[in-house]
């Protein structure tokens, strides 16, 4: 187990140079796009250049860019990300509050794809060719070409405006119903702990649609990937030898063959989070969701530096640390890989 | 026992009843307020502060003065000529028009319970001339600039004094801006480098208002309760107000007709059409006369400070179609209008004398000296997309015409913003809108100076002297005259051409009653009520 620990802690020292690059690109990024965020906030009949001066002191980009940088990496290093002009909030404080929703709902999108995703690849791998593999292709294809604002705003046309089952699809939770009491910042899980069903259930009833909306855009690569590395599994020798010693075919499939084939799909399944994360930015504005990725567009769309650089970081340190989380998944699917 | 489906509905129904009609009761006392945009603070007067952000304030805070409102076709206007009491029984105004003596309420009490004083409204006011906010860049334009004008007489008496008569002085104290705040709480949260309570007052309120706030999640929700102690008017029908951000057009003009939510006001116009035929969804479209959408020129930049090329643009644009196509004719035409010379009122913005005339525009294209025509770009921000797009080809089809081809631009908010205040752009579209809808302040902020409202750039010694003198004319008949010439100015000069108010569609569900269009675009709660 100290192995598994000291690998986890050179493996996350050894990212600290990409993150250290991540953050300077983005701050550089930032500074180059056109538009002064000064001038967009300094609104009012006569904001002239004294007013914009001086919102450009408040956000520091009156000093010289290196300089800027330097006071930049400071404040980072004391834990301040910096103040957002759009929700007049420090960032760090948006983010804690905001990571739990986009944690939440990416868990429960993640979880119901592979729930639909893994057997669906199984049988289509079972049967190559039939009726039933070609179904699952055009789910897949389906999945991918409908963007996630179309299938998002489709269900809920459906679901909610036509038939009136789902609840309306505002937030992540009923706005008339009471809120659980804070402590890990998801719903589900803050409404279990008070005991409260009713708050739980609201939440959870807000949460599937945007859930599987997201679900359904990443069911492809997920279902694909199943089917393409079960296909490689079923041809190999032990599942023939497994097959000829007289096995049951339920054992040779879901023990041998799929714990094999699961590699792949780990790989597969981090990167897909973490693209999830960040991308889910339709789903959030089409169910007013209040996560992260909404959060850096609107901050991004009025040249607000400080969110975006906020939100590229923590990006940047989710992906590290499922990578990191991919690794030691892999130690336990296959205990002969080792990534030191 | 056997448990048919039946007998569970049966069993929900039953479960169901004991919390029903209380909800039901809490629901219709309680409205919600669907809006694309954010409300990012709870002091308005912070630069970057949301039009929302202003909606909240007016409703948490309370004022001197404010403005009435009146009846206007099927709903209402606010007034702007009409000044009553909030915090003040009644204001005395001097001979001269130089002083004003508020008369404040004994009975208003702040939400702490503390009552409202004089040394509150002097504290207040010295923040609003004093500390670096939008406050101190409004107020000025009504001559309050600093903190010697305001003097306590007594503990319920408060005098505020300006050199000159300036028209616009009581006005600005309608606004916004204005509200009084508790200088006991606030100063118990300024510090040394704060010493207005800037930071504190962004997430908590310290007002007398009609509402308080519950809850603040700022890009989420506001979530406001009635203050039952107001004394400020007769008692507000809601006691709860929920103000949600929804981001999706499609989906607050679901929720409104579905009856989820019971208002929204930012719906995309090209809705609101259909959702007017709907039998639970209910439109109130008010043209907004204190706005206008205008094409500018920048007058002091190639090709366009050449005044017969700008005429020559005004006679080429295809007014009626664009108002057709780009705003479906929902708002009040500011062109066409049948005069010259002398306009035949004083108001601003009124339909100017705009006609499209193609042999009189290729005549004046030649006379400017542009016989092989020119090249130019014309532009507007991504958020007016839905209106400026059409706009733009139609634009461009037309000016190809007369020989100008056009090349469209369209740009990020934050980045058009740039540079119309650096005076970059040769030609572009804007809405804009003006608090004080009285013709001299709409010339002054938009037709003087070096501000980012000057979109033309327009520096004319006639229009600068005018708008001088009509600030402090305190003779009707001579505002009058002063004003209908610079509106005749403006017509020959062409440095913007004036295309429209557009409407606001407020969109309610049929038992909502009383909305009324107020100057700063945003919904006062205190007007509505569930019929």
């Amino acid at each position: 187990m100290r192995g598994v620990a000291g690998r986890a802690g050179r493996r996350f020292v050894s990212s600290l140079p990409a993150l250290f690059g991540v953050l300077v690109f983005t701050f550089l990024l930032m500074r180059v796009l056109p538009g002064d965020p000064a001038v967009f906030f300094a609104s009012g009949p006569n904001a002239g250049q004294a007013e914009i001066e001086d919102i450009r002191r408040r956000m520091g980009l009156d000093k010289p860019v290196p300089e800027q940088l330097l006071l930049y990496l400071r404040d980072i290093g004391t834990g301040n990300l910096g103040r957002s002009m759009t929700t007049g909030q420090p960032v760090l404080n948006d983010l804690r509050n905001r990571l739990p929703a986009s944690l939440e709902l990416t868990f429960c999108a993640l979880l119901i794809a592979l729930v639909l995703a893994v057997p669906l690849g199984i049988l289509a791998a079972l049967r190559p060719g039939s009726v039933v593999d070609h179904a699952v292709r055009l789910l897949c294809t389906l999945g991918v070409c409908v963007p996630t604002f179309v299938s998002g705003l489709l269900l809920i046309y459906v679901l909610y405006y036509l038939l009136g089952i789902a609840p309306d699809p505002t937030g992540r939770i009923d706005i008339f119903a009471s809120q659980p009491p804070e402590v890990t910042g998801f719903l589900l899980v803050d409404a279990a702990l008070a005991g409260d069903g009713e708050a739980w259930w609201a939440a959870a009833r807000q949460l599937v649609l945007p859930a599987c909306t997201m679900a359904l855009f990443v069911l492809a690569p997920l279902a694909r990937m199943t089917r393409a590395s079960m296909l490689a599994v079923l041809t190999s020798d032990f599942i023939r030898t497994g097959e000829a010693l007289g096995l049951s075919r339920r054992r040779v499939i879901l023990v041998y063959a799929l714990r094999n084939a699961l590699l792949p799909v780990i790989t597969i399944m981090g990167i897909v989070f973490s693209t999830m994360l960040g991308a889910n930015v339709l789903v959030e504005k089409v169910f007013s969701w209040p996560g992260v990725a909404s959060y850096a567009l609107d901050a991004l769309l009025s040249s607000d530096y400080a969110p975006v650089q906020g939100f590229v970081l923590l990006m940047a340190s989710i992906f590290v640390l499922v990578n990191l989380v991919v690794d030691l998944l892999y130690g336990i699917a296959d205990p002969r890989v080792s990534i030191g | 026992m056997r448990i048919g489906r039946r007998e569970i509905l049966a069993g929900a129904a039953a479960l169901a009843v004991p919390g029903g009609p209380a909800l039901a009761q809490s629901r219709a006392e309680t409205l919600r307020q669907v809006t694309g945009n954010t409300v990012n603070t709870l002091d308005p007067t912070m630069p970057g502060s949301t039009r929302e952000a202003f909606g909240i304030s007016v409703n948490v805070y309370d004022r001197l003065v404010g403005f009435g409102r009146r009846q206007a076709g099927a709903g209402w206007v606010f007034a702007p000529d009409v000044i009553r009491g909030e915090l003040a029984e009644r204001v005395e105004t001097s001979a001269d028009g130089t002083t004003f003596t508020f008369h404040l309420r004994r009975d208003a009490k702040f939400h702490d319970g503390t009552p409202v004083t004089a040394e509150d409204v002097k504290w207040s006011f010295d923040r609003h001339v004093t500390a670096r906010s939008l406050a101190a860049v409004q107020i000025q334009t009504g001559s309050w600039t600093k903190a010697e004008q305001f003097r306590v007489v007594d503990a319920h008496t408060f005098e505020a004094k300006v050199e000159r008569p300036d028209r616009l002085a009581l006005p600005n104290l309608c606004t916004l801006y204005c509200m009084i705040i508790n200088s006991k709480v606030a100063k118990a949260h300024a510090t040394a480098d704060d010493p207005w309570a800037q930071a504190w007052l962004k997430d908590n309120a310290a007002g007398s208002g009609a509402y308080r706030v519950e809850s603040f999640k700022p890009g989420e929700q506001v979530i406001l309760r009635r203050n039952d102690d107001w004394k400020g008017g007769a008692l507000p029908f809601f006691r709860r107000i929920i103000n949600q951000t929804i981001p999706e057009a499609a989906t607050r003009a679901n929720l409104i007709e579905r009856g989820d939510a019971d208002l929204s006001i930012d719906l995309q116009a090209s809705d609101v059409p259909s959702l007017a035929q709907r039998p639970r969804v209910k439109v109130v479209s008010t043209p907004q006369f204190n706005a206008f959408t205008m094409v500018a020129f920048n007058t002091r930049m190639t090709p366009f400070d050449n005044v017969k090329l700008r005429q020559a643009v005004a006679a080429a644009l295809p007014y009626q179609d664009i108002f057709k196509a780009a705003l479906f004719e929902r708002g009040a035409a500011l062109f066409g209008g049948d005069w010259s010379e002398t306009p035949p009122t004083a108001r601003f913005p009124q339909p100017m004398p705009m006609k499209t005339d193609l042999a009189r525009a290729r005549a004046l294209m030649a006379e400017a000296g542009f016989p092989n025509g020119l090249d130019t770009t014309f532009s507007f921000n991504v958020g007016s997309a839905a209106t400026s797009e059409p706009m733009a080809a139609l634009v461009k089809e037309s000016l190809a015409r007369i020989g100008i081809r056009v090349e469209i631009q369209k740009l990020p908010d934050a980045q058009i913003s740039t540079m119309v205040t650096e005076k970059k752009l040769p030609f572009l579209t804007e809405t804009s809108i003006a608090w004080l809808p009285s013709t001299d302040y709409f010339f002054r902020n938009f037709f003087t100076g070096e501000q980012r409202w000057n979109y033309s750039s327009w520096n004319n010694a006639e229009i600068n002297d005018l708008t001088a003198k009509a600030r402090f004319e305190r003779d009707p008949a001579e505002y009058e005259r002063l004003c209908k010439r610079m509106i005749a100015v403006l017509a020959e000069e062409v440095p913007l051409i004036l295309l429209w108010q557009p409407n606001q569609d407020a969109v309610m569900t049929q038992a909502i009653d009383g909305y009324t269009y107020q100057y700063h675009r945003q919904v006062d709660y205190r007007d509505l009520r569930r019929a």
